[in-house]
C-alpha cells in the first residue's frame, strides 16, 4: 500500500450511500464513546462498591442535634464547629440498646468527653459515670445517663455543658451491635486485659428473645486478641469489678485507643465492609468531611498523646436517692479536673 | 445495522459491563490484608525449632514440628488452653457456654480422661477452670477456678486450687487467701519443686483506679504471700526455666497498650533485677525450651496485628539474642502458653 493512502473497508453488498453512518469514518467519536462507555461502567462498579458506605454515611453522619422525633426541644444545645486547627470537644455516647428499652429512649451507659488539640497533638478522655446525679437540661435531677433518654443528643450535650462548663462541638452515639460489628470488621483488636473479667450475671441480650436473660462470662487477663462480642464484654461487664462503672469507663477508653490503632491498618477499600456493620448503630453530627479530618488527625496521634481520666472516689460520694444508687458530684474536685484538662477555647 | 455490527456492539457492551464488575471486584481485593489469618496447617513456620511445640488457635490445638503444623485430633470443642502434663501427654481446657472443662489428652489430642468437669444444669454450679499446671513431682494438679461467694453472686473471683492429678476433684486444697473481693483474683499457678507455689494476684487500688498484677510466692496453702514484683511493674504469666534458676514473665509497667517480656534470676525466694528481653509491643506467655537455653513467647509484629510465635535464642545467657518471628499469618491464642516438649 502506498504511503499516505488510507485503507477503505467495504463489504460487498453493503450500501455506501453518503447519508448512511459509518463508524469507520468517525474513529475519534468511536474512541470517545468506547472510552466513555468503559469509564461509565468503571465508575458504576466503583459506585456499586462504595454505595453501602455512602448510604450508611448519609444516614449516620451530619445528624441534627435535636431531641427525639427531631424536635429542637433544647435550642441552647446547638453545637458549633470550632475554627480549623483549634481544639474541639466530642461527646461520645454509648447505649445498651437492647430490647429492654424503646429505641427512642435508651440510656447512655457510656459518656466520654474527648478534647482534641490539633496544635499540641494531645487528646484527653474523661469518662462521666452514668450514675452521676445532676440537674438535667430537660428539668429535674436524675442520673446523667437519663438525659439522652429524655431528650436525645441535644439534652445529653446540654446537660454535660451545663454541669461541667464545657463546650461540646461534636457528638457521636453507638449501640451495642455497632461496637461488636465495628470490632469484627476490623478483624479484632489487640487488648491488654487489665484483670480477669468474671461475671455470672452478664446480660445475654445480643441474641435470643429474652433481654433479661443472664450468662456467665470469663475474659482472661493479659495480652490477647478479642473479637467484637468479647471486646464488648470486656468494656460492658461490671459486676465482678470493685470499681464497677468507673472501671468500665477505664476499659472503654482503653478499647477506644486499641480501635484507633487497629483502624490505622485499614484503607479506603475497607470502608464499605466497616460501614455495613454500623448501619442503624451509629449516629453523629460530624459530617463526612469532618470525620475524614478527625480520622486523619487520629492517625497521627501516638498513644502517648492520649491522656485517659476517670472520676474516682474523691470526685463523688455514693448516696441512695429515691431508691437509686447514685453518685453525688463533689463539684470542687470535678471542676478542678475540668479546668485542668478541658480549658475553654 | 448489520448482524456483525450488532454482535460487535453487543460484545462491546458486555465488555463494558465486565469492566465495571472488574472494578468492583478489584476494589474488593484492595481491602487491608494486615489481619489476614490462615489455619496453621496451611502455613509453614519461618524457622525450625527442635522438638514439638503445642499451640492453640481459634478453638483448636496444633502441634508444630520442624516447619509443619498438625491439627490435634481432639473431640469437637472450643480448646482454649494447653499445658504440659506427664509422660508427653497434655492438659487442655475446653471452654463451653458459661463454664470450662479440663482434660488429659494424648499427644495426638485424644481424650485420656476428664480431669475436671465444671458444667452443671444448675446455673450457679457452673465454674470456669483455667491455667492447669502439674507439680514438678507429677502428683498434683494446680489450677485457677472461679468460686462463687454464697453471700454475693457477683463475687466470683479466681482462686488457686490443687488436687491429686489422678483425681483432681476428689480433694481440693485452696492456696489463695480468702479475701478475694471483686478484683479478678488469683491465676497462673506455678508449682515449685520445694512444694511452694508462685501465682499471679490481681488487685485494684481504689484510690487511684489502678489495676495491677503481682507475682506472689506462698510456701503453704492459704499462707500470706510474699510479693516478688511491685504493683508498678505489673507482671504476670511467669515461666520457670528447667534449671529452676530464672523466671521469664510479662510486665506492662502500668501501660494499657504494651507489654514486655522480662527475665529475672530466681534463688528460690526472691527475684533478681528484671531484664527486658522483648519490648513487645504485646508480649505474652513465655515458655522455656526443654534445655532451658532459649524460650518462645507470643507477640505481635506491630500494634493491632494478630499474635504470632516468637523465639528468643540464648535467653539465659548474658547476651540474649534478639527475638525472631517463628510464625506468620496466624492468630494464636495469646492467653495459652505454648507447650514445648523435646
Amino acid at each position: 500500500m502506498a504511503a499516505g493512502t488510507r485503507p477503505r473497508r467495504r463489504r460487498a453488498g453493503l450500501s455506501t450511500h453518503r447519508s448512511s453512518f459509518s463508524w469507520g469514518r468517525h474513529p475519534a467519536l468511536l474512541a470517545f464513546l468506547l472510552l466513555a462507555g468503559f469509564a461509565v461502567s468503571g465508575v458504576s462498579g466503583a459506585v456499586a462498591y462504595f454505595l453501602p458506605a455512602v448510604t450508611t454515611a448519609l444516614h449516620v453522619t451530619g445528624q441534627k442535634t435535636t431531641g427525639h422525633g427531631g424536635k429542637a426541644t433544647h435550642p441552647g444545645a446547638t453545637v458549633t464547629p470550632p475554627p480549623p486547627g483549634q481544639p474541639f470537644t466530642v461527646l461520645l455516647l454509648g447505649s445498651d440498646n437492647d430490647t429492654k428499652f424503646s429505641p427512642s429512649s435508651v440510656l447512655t451507659q457510656t459518656m466520654i468527653l474527648v478534647r482534641v488539640d490539633p496544635a499540641t497533638h494531645h487528646a484527653v478522655m474523661l469518662s462521666i459515670p452514668r450514675d452521676l446525679w445532676v440537674p438535667l437540661s430537660t428539668g429535674g435531677s436524675a442520673k446523667i445517663d437519663a438525659a439522652y433518654s429524655y431528650g436525645g443528643a441535644a439534652a445529653a450535650i446540654q446537660t454535660v455543658e451545663n454541669n461541667f462548663n464545657v463546650t461540646v462541638n461534636y457528638w457521636a452515639w453507638i449501640g451495642l451491635g455497632g461496637l461488636v460489628g465495628l470490632v469484627n470488621q476490623l478483624g479484632g483488636v489487640d487488648l491488654l486485659a487489665q484483670m480477669p473479667i468474671l461475671d455470672v450475671q452478664y446480660p445475654s441480650d445480643l441474641t435470643g428473645n429474652n433481654p433479661y436473660a443472664n450468662q456467665r462470662i470469663a475474659i482472661l487477663p493479659g495480652p490477647q486478641r478479642l473479637g467484637g462480642v468479647n471486646a464488648l464484654t470486656y468494656v460492658r461487664s461490671r459486676h465482678g469489678d470493685i470499681l464497677e462503672d468507673i472501671a468500665r469507663g477505664q476499659k472503654q477508653q482503653q478499647l477506644l485507643v486499641d480501635i484507633k490503632d487497629t483502624a490505622k491498618l485499614m484503607n479506603l477499600a475497607d470502608i464499605p465492609r466497616i460501614a455495613s456493620s454500623l448501619a442503624g448503630e451509629v449516629r453523629t453530627n460530624l459530617s463526612l468531611s469532618q470525620i475524614s479530618s478527625v480520622t486523619a488527625l487520629a492517625h497521627d496521634f501516638s498513644n502517648g498523646d492520649v491522656t485517659q481520666i476517670v472520676m474516682l472516689g474523691s470526685d463523688y460520694r455514693s448516696q441512695n436517692i429515691n431508691g437509686q444508687a447514685a453518685l453525688v458530684p463533689i463539684w470542687p474536685a470535678i471542676n478542678s479536673l475540668i479546668a485542668q484538662n478541658f480549658p475553654p477555647g | 445495522m448489520s448482524s456483525r455490527q450488532f454482535l460487535a456492539s453487543l460484545a462491546t457492551v458486555a465488555l463494558m459491563a465486565l469492566f465495571g464488575y472488574g472494578v468492583w471486584a478489584v476494589l474488593g481485593t484492595l481491602q487491608s490484608r494486615a489481619n489476614h489469618v490462615v489455619d496453621p496447617v496451611q502455613s509453614q513456620a519461618l524457622l525450625a525449632l527442635p522438638g514439638t511445640i503445642y499451640l492453640a488457635q481459634g478453638g483448636s490445638l496444633y502441634s508444630l514440628q520442624g516447619l509443619h503444623f498438625t491439627r490435634l485430633n481432639t473431640p469437637p470443642g472450643n480448646w482454649v488452653q494447653v499445658a504440659p502434663a506427664t509422660g508427653g501427654d497434655l492438659l487442655a481446657v475446653d471452654k463451653g457456654n458459661g463454664y470450662s472443662d479440663l482434660y488429659l489428652l494424648s499427644p495426638g489430642g485424644q481424650v485420656i480422661r476428664t480431669l475436671l468437669q465444671e458444667s452443671s444444669p444448675k446455673y450457679f454450679d457452673n465454674h470456669f477452670v483455667y491455667y492447669p499446671r502439674v507439680s514438678p513431682n507429677g502428683q498434683s494438679l494446680f489450677y485457677a477456678w472461679n468460686w462463687i461467694d454464697p453471700y454475693a453472686n457477683y463475687n466470683v473471683d479466681f482462686e488457686i486450687l490443687s488436687g491429686p492429678l489422678s483425681s483432681p476433684g476428689s480433694s481440693t486444697t485452696v492456696w489463695s487467701l480468702s479475701n478475694l473481693y471483686y478484683q479478678g483474683g488469683d491465676v497462673e499457678p506455678l508449682p515449685l519443686a520445694n512444694g511452694s507455689l508462685i501465682y499471679v494476684k490481681y488487685a485494684t487500688d481504689t484510690s487511684t483506679g489502678a489495676v495491677y498484677s503481682q507475682l506472689a510466692l506462698v510456701t503453704s496453702p492459704g499462707a500470706q504471700p510474699q510479693y516478688l514484683t511491685t504493683p508498678a511493674q505489673n507482671c504476670s504469666e511467669p515461666a520457670l526455666n528447667p534449671q529452676g534458676t530464672e523466671i521469664a514473665m510479662i510486665c506492662s509497667n502500668n501501660q494499657l497498650q504494651t507489654s514486655t517480656l522480662d527475665l529475672a534470676s530466681w534463688n528460690g525466694s526472691s527475684l533478681g533485677t528484671l531484664q527486658e528481653l522483648s519490648s513487645g509491643p504485646m508480649a505474652a506467655m513465655p515458655t522455656w525450651a526443654p534445655n532451658g537455653q532459649s524460650l518462645i513467647f507470643m507477640n505481635v509484629p506491630e500494634r493491632a496485628l494478630p499474635f504470632q510465635l516468637y523465639w528468643v535464642p540464648k535467653a539465659s545467657s548474658a547476651k540474649p539474642g534478639a527475638p525472631q518471628e517463628v510464625t506468620q499469618n496466624l492468630s494464636l491464642t495469646a492467653t495459652s502458653a505454648p507447650v514445648w516438649y523435646p
